[in-house]
């Protein structure tokens, strides 16, 4: 069993072509926790979650996964080499909103691919380790077909497992159902629901509300790169304290 | 390298100059005739030329020089050095010329000529006015290409002795025991012309891109 | 004796000639493979300092003729103490000849290949050169494979300028062999088959390829 460690964000600012899109935030996610990040379009949410395994650069602030700095030397304060960083980032496994499975490769074998490769593991232990996952999340049948012959929520699906195959301490969802079509969000979400009840340390960037009400153990709302509530989903969604999330959530709920 | 072997440099360029741009020419022409008979689709006549063209295009530059200008004595003919060099090239660059007339030909939509049909004109006239200017235009980048990819095997010529650019490095280094500086200023020469041509495909690409609807 | 029994009683020169020919061409488009490969990745960016004399050195192979390259290696070289044999300048040229295209057909593939994959592929822990050879250039390979195949034919056909440097490949066997025997028709027309027929195997190797390709949604390039 995997140790489900926490991630600690301290005050991260970054701007883009001199906007600012995220300002001095701050966030603390427990072991186990499974964290929902809400909030429109262009506020922050997504650069957030990338941050947290430096695919994208901050300029001020720190995170810690499990105690241990990413991104910058704990000693000499310079930027990590590609290594390290290679090192940091097994703890963290990333699920993209466009999939980015790979194309010319079974999705047996997108599954197995870094667990040759990065973890070193021999081509048996791997595809055993492959099938557990993809049997997981209920695509061991396809292990031998291409994802171009999938569906979006199977493709996602896939993506997940190949996450969650190199037994990462964390899981992070940027947005995982937004390109799918309406019927085949639902595989993916049971799948997602499953993990969190295992015990996963999971942060969802989502804009499925029912969802993150039902799921999460915390939800942050972010606009415009500043975190305005974090707090227990029935609060946030019944009893909110600030206007802007009111504001929020009846717009939702008007869609 | 002193003046004389400069001489002796841009007598070699012009010789390949010279014998590139007529088969070129006639290349461009030939290219389209064949292209316009195949797409009448005769029946022997297209596989016919279809072989040729995959044979043309499969053969080395070198080999076909020296084919053509050791064969003709035995059809009793002593071909000049230089007209078998044209023919060669010109047999060459036919055949990739008329693919891409051909492949231009293909791509042309049917929209237009069904306009015209509508409108009432002769199949001569639709191509004639309408298809054929549109599809010079669209070609124009590819058979610029290939003029660059006669010039870069023109220097196969000089297997059959005659003086091009390449081979004149030879005569120079022969008198001044200094090969280097010929080579390097026949490059550089080729690069010249070669660049001019690219510059050309460019302002091409420019005229077809605008063409694209 | 008829030409033909003549052509067919010296088939032994054929043969070698033949073998140089496929054994040039085999070495160097393996070799080419791998240097434009390998030029695709140096100029991925970890070094901006590279990209541009490589830039340079591309476009420079790309704008001259292959000859004044080998003529290069094996007139010119001599001048700076090297001296290579016919052989390996022949295949050295071409070496890097056709690396200087190959690099630039991948390269104008790999603008276009999403960079999703590459995040996936970093954020799953990959270095740059396993995420390249694995993830990357499979890829650049499948959807180039059509104008790769030409350049195949490009390079078989380069083989024979050799002769001009006094490598005894298949046109020079047709050119011995026409010399001696006065028959320069059957000897070249041989020849020509020869380059005809490794050329339909190359492209039907391509169509393989695109089979290959179309199993995993690379449409026809």
């Amino acid at each position: 069993m995997p140790e489900y460690s926490e991630v600690s964000i301290n005050n991260l600012s970054k701007s883009f072509d001199g906007t600012e899109v995220l300002r001095d935030v701050s966030l603390d996610v427990s072991r186990g926790e499974v964290v929902s990040i809400l909030g429109s379009s262009g506020s922050g949410k997504s650069t957030l979650l990338r941050c947290i395994n430096w695919l994208e650069v901050p300029d001020r602030g720190e995170i810690r996964i499990n105690g241990e700095r990413i991104g910058v030397r704990e000693d000499s304060s310079k930027p990590m080499t590609r290594r390290e960083l290679a090192k940091v980032r097994t703890q963290l496994g990333m699920v993209f909103q466009g999939f980015n499975l790979w194309p010319h490769l079974s999705v047996l074998k997108n599954v197995t691919e870094a667990l040759i490769c990065v973890q070193g593991l021999k081509k048996e232990e791997a595809r055993e380790r492959g099938m557990e996952f993809l049997q997981k999340v209920g695509m061991a049948e396809k292990a031998d077909t291409y994802p171009c012959t999938l569906s979006g929520g199977q493709k996602q699906r896939v993506a997940i497992a190949r996450a969650l195959a190199m037994q990462p301490k964390v899981m992070l969802f940027d947005e995982p159902t937004s390109a799918l079509d309406p019927e085949l969000v639902g595989e993916v979400l049971s799948v997602m629901r499953d993990l969190s009840q295992e015990g996963y340390t999971m942060i969802i960037v989502t804009h499925e509300m029912d969802f993150a009400r039902n799921v999460s153990d915390q939800v942050v709302f972010l606009d415009k790169g500043i975190i305005i509530e974090k707090s227990a989903p029935d609060v946030f969604f019944n009893n909110p304290g600030s206007e802007r999330v009111r504001r929020f959530l009846e717009l939702d709920k008007a869609s | 390298m002193d003046s004389s072997a400069w001489g002796l440099l841009l007598q070699g360029a012009w010789t390949t100059a010279w014998i590139s741009a007529v088969s070129i020419a006639l290349g461009v022409v030939l290219g389209l005739i064949i292209a316009l008979i195949r797409l009448a689709r005769l029946p022997f006549i297209h596989q016919l030329l279809g072989t040729y063209i995959s044979m043309a295009r499969a053969t080395p530059l070198v080999t076909l020089v020296l084919f053509i200008f050791l064969s003709g004595p035995t059809f009793g003919i002593n071909l000049d050095r230089n007209v078998a060099a044209i023919m060669a090239l010109t047999l060459n660059t036919t055949a990739f010329n008329a693919e891409i007339w051909r492949s231009a030909f293909n791509n042309f939509s049917n929209d237009q000529r069904e306009a015209a049909m509508a409108v009432g004109m002769t199949p001569w006239t639709y191509f004639r006015r309408i298809m054929l200017p549109q599809t010079v235009i669209t070609s124009l980048p590819n058979l610029v290409n290939e003029m660059s990819f006669l010039v870069k095997g023109s220097p196969a010529i000089a297997v059959i002795g005659i003086v091009d650019l390449t081979r004149v490095t030879n005569r120079i280094s022969a008198v001044t025991y200094d090969p280097l500086p010929p080579i390097l200023a026949a490059a550089l020469l080729y690069m010249a012309i070669i660049g001019f041509l690219v510059w050309g495909q460019r302002i091409a690409e420019r005229k077809a891109n605008r063409l694209a609807m | 004796m008829s030409n033909w029994e003549i052509l067919w009683s010296s088939r032994d020169v054929f043969w070698q000639g033949f073998g140089n020919t496929v054994t040039i061409f085999v070495i160097s488009a393996i070799a080419a493979f791998l240097l434009g490969s390998l030029l695709v990745f140096m100029m991925e960016g970890a070094r901006p300092r590279l990209k541009k004399p490589l830039r340079i050195f591309i476009d420079g192979m790309r704008m001259l003729p292959f000859l004044i390259l080998a003529y290069l290696f094996y007139y010119g070289l001599p001048s700076l103490e090297i001296r290579l044999s016919a052989w390996q300048a022949g295949v050295s040229a071409l070496i890097l000849y056709h690396g200087a295209y190959f690099a630039e057909i991948l390269r104008g593939s790999r603008v276009t290949l999403s960079s999703g994959q590459e995040e996936a592929a970093t954020a799953l822990g990959f270095s740059r050169p396993s995420m390249f050879i694995r993830i990357i250039l499979p890829q650049l390979v499948l959807r180039t494979r059509g104008v790769m195949g030409n350049q195949l034919i490009i390079l078989l056909k380069d083989t024979a300028f050799l002769v001009i440097i006094t490598v005894r490949e298949l046109t020079a066997a047709a050119n011995s062999l026409s010399s001696t025997y006065f028959i320069p028709m059957e000897a070249f027309i041989v020849v020509i088959g020869f380059y005809w027929a490794i050329s339909l195997m190359l492209e039907q190797s391509i169509r393989l390829l695109g089979r290959l390709g179309e199993k995993r949604g690379f449409s026809n390039a």
